[in-house]
């Protein structure tokens, strides 16, 4: 057979190709992300509560807007609300590092390794009980499971954190949102903005100094792979600055 | 006596075009990684509300774990009557009443249970962790999001998201 030479292919028409499926891409996608504040929404329960928890002013971070988009903070009356942040983090620092217990400002409690140990293993003890317990109801086998769960994180946390001592944040103490049904979603999400903007400055700083990275790298992390280092990292910082919010439904 | 020389009717070189497809090709992966498929266009208009430090939901839409409601003004001016407030809700490519003005009907919370329903199989979590993103506009009343939070209530929907244009960096 006589050598033939290959017919070189025309690839003349590639660049049309190409630019046929650039700008299908082009009009199909999109650059902006979906960025949103996630919020959880409390479990619904049958049982009316006769008498209301006690929760003390100073536990309370309440934050209130009105029909008219009028702002007020505590029991003070704001116009900026670029300023809410600041006083989210004035409510969390006042008493970090020593209790002043006349201010207004919710307490820290204060736990050694030791206690939290006992604790578990108490928890752990109370929790077998139940088990072997004839015809014990199963929320309440749910619930000692789930005590003995929470005092196991903070053993870890604190571990993590590598201090004799765990000081927490008091666990009334919690974040208040209240709007009207006519308050404008704008401000409604102006507020969640500031909130998280001052969770997140807390928690930053905490993890550049435990961890030596940023928090927003934990949670970017932690979302897309879920590793449980990270996890036990977001724990921690949780446990420090927990983001206890409450939405309050607005009354017709 | 012409120092340069009059060049011959030969007309411009050719430009190589040989590199074309290899630039383009190029441009075309960019665009494919930097970015996501876009959702319908809804029918109602939303102008998203700003916000600093927010969450972005990427990874949950990847897995599917996220589910879309629009809260706006219908773009159609005639139907903006039909709305209590004049906001519509938007899911599933249909323009609905928002719930308040259908208590009974439980739009929301059924149209989330068809959603679980659907992709059950496919999820590695429960409905109470799989999110609610509502994307409102910015004059859409605070009241219509906590009646959205109702129904998710009732079938222990409990994670809501509210979408926010981020014009900080992460």
């Amino acid at each position: 057979m006589a050598k033939r030479e290959i017919p070189e292919i025309n690839a003349g028409s590639m660049a049309d190709i190409a630019f046929l499926l650039l700008i299908f891409f082009l009009v199909t996608t999109t650059m902006d992300r979906d960025k949103a504040y996630k919020r959880s929404i409390p479990k619904k329960i049958e049982i009316e509560q006769k008498d209301k928890p006690e929760v003390e002013e100073r536990d309370i971070m309440a934050i209130r807007a009105n029909s008219k988009d009028e702002l007020m903070v505590r029991s003070e009356i704001m116009t900026n609300p670029d300023e809410i942040s600041d006083r989210i983090l004035e409510w969390y620092r006042f008493n970090e590092q020593s209790n002043d217990v006349s201010s207004n400002f919710p307490l820290y409690s204060q736990i050694t390794m030791d206690e939290i140990r006992s604790q578990v293993a108490n928890a752990e003890k109370e929790f077998e009980e139940a088990e072997e317990t004839p015809d014990i109801a199963e929320d309440f086998l749910t619930f000692k499971q789930a005590q003995v769960d929470e005092w196991k994180k903070k053993e870890r946390a604190l571990k993590l954190y590598g201090k004799p001592i765990l000081r927490e944040i008091s666990q009334k103490a919690h974040i208040r949102v209240e709007v009207q049904v006519e308050t404008g979603y704008e401000l409604f999400a102006k507020i969640q903005s500031e909130i998280e903007e001052a969770i997140f400055e807390l928690r930053d700083e905490k993890a550049k100094s435990i961890f030596n990275e940023g928090y927003g790298t934990i949670i970017t992390r932690l979302a897309a792979d879920g590793e449980k280092e990270d996890k036990e990292k977001f724990e921690l910082l949780k446990i420090l600055y927990p983001d206890r919010i409450i939405e309050v439904k607005p009354k017709n | 006596m012409s120092k340069f020389k009059k060049q011959n009717k030969k007309g411009a070189p050719g430009v190589n075009t040989s590199s074309l497809p290899d630039i383009v090709f190029m441009l075309l992966f960019f665009f494919m990684v930097a970015t996501t498929t876009k959702e319908s266009d809804p029918t109602v208009k939303v102008t998203q509300p700003e916000g600093v430090k927010a969450m972005d939901m990427t990874p949950y839409k990847q897995r599917s774990e996220i589910d879309f409601v629009y809260l706006g003004e219908p773009r159609n001016p005639a139907r903006r009557s039909q709305f209590k407030f004049g906001y519509a809700l938007f899911l599933d490519n249909v323009a609905q009443p928002n719930p308040g003005d259908l208590y009974n009907t439980n739009t929301i919370s059924s149209w989330k249970m068809d959603k679980f329903t659907d992709k059950q199989g496919r999820l590695t979590v429960g409905i109470e962790d799989v999110i609610t993103c509502i994307k409102a506009d910015k004059g859409a009343p605070s009241g219509i999001i906590f009646d959205i939070r109702d129904e998710l209530q009732e079938i222990d929907a409990l994670t809501v998201a509210y979408a926010v244009k981020d014009n900080g960096n992460l």
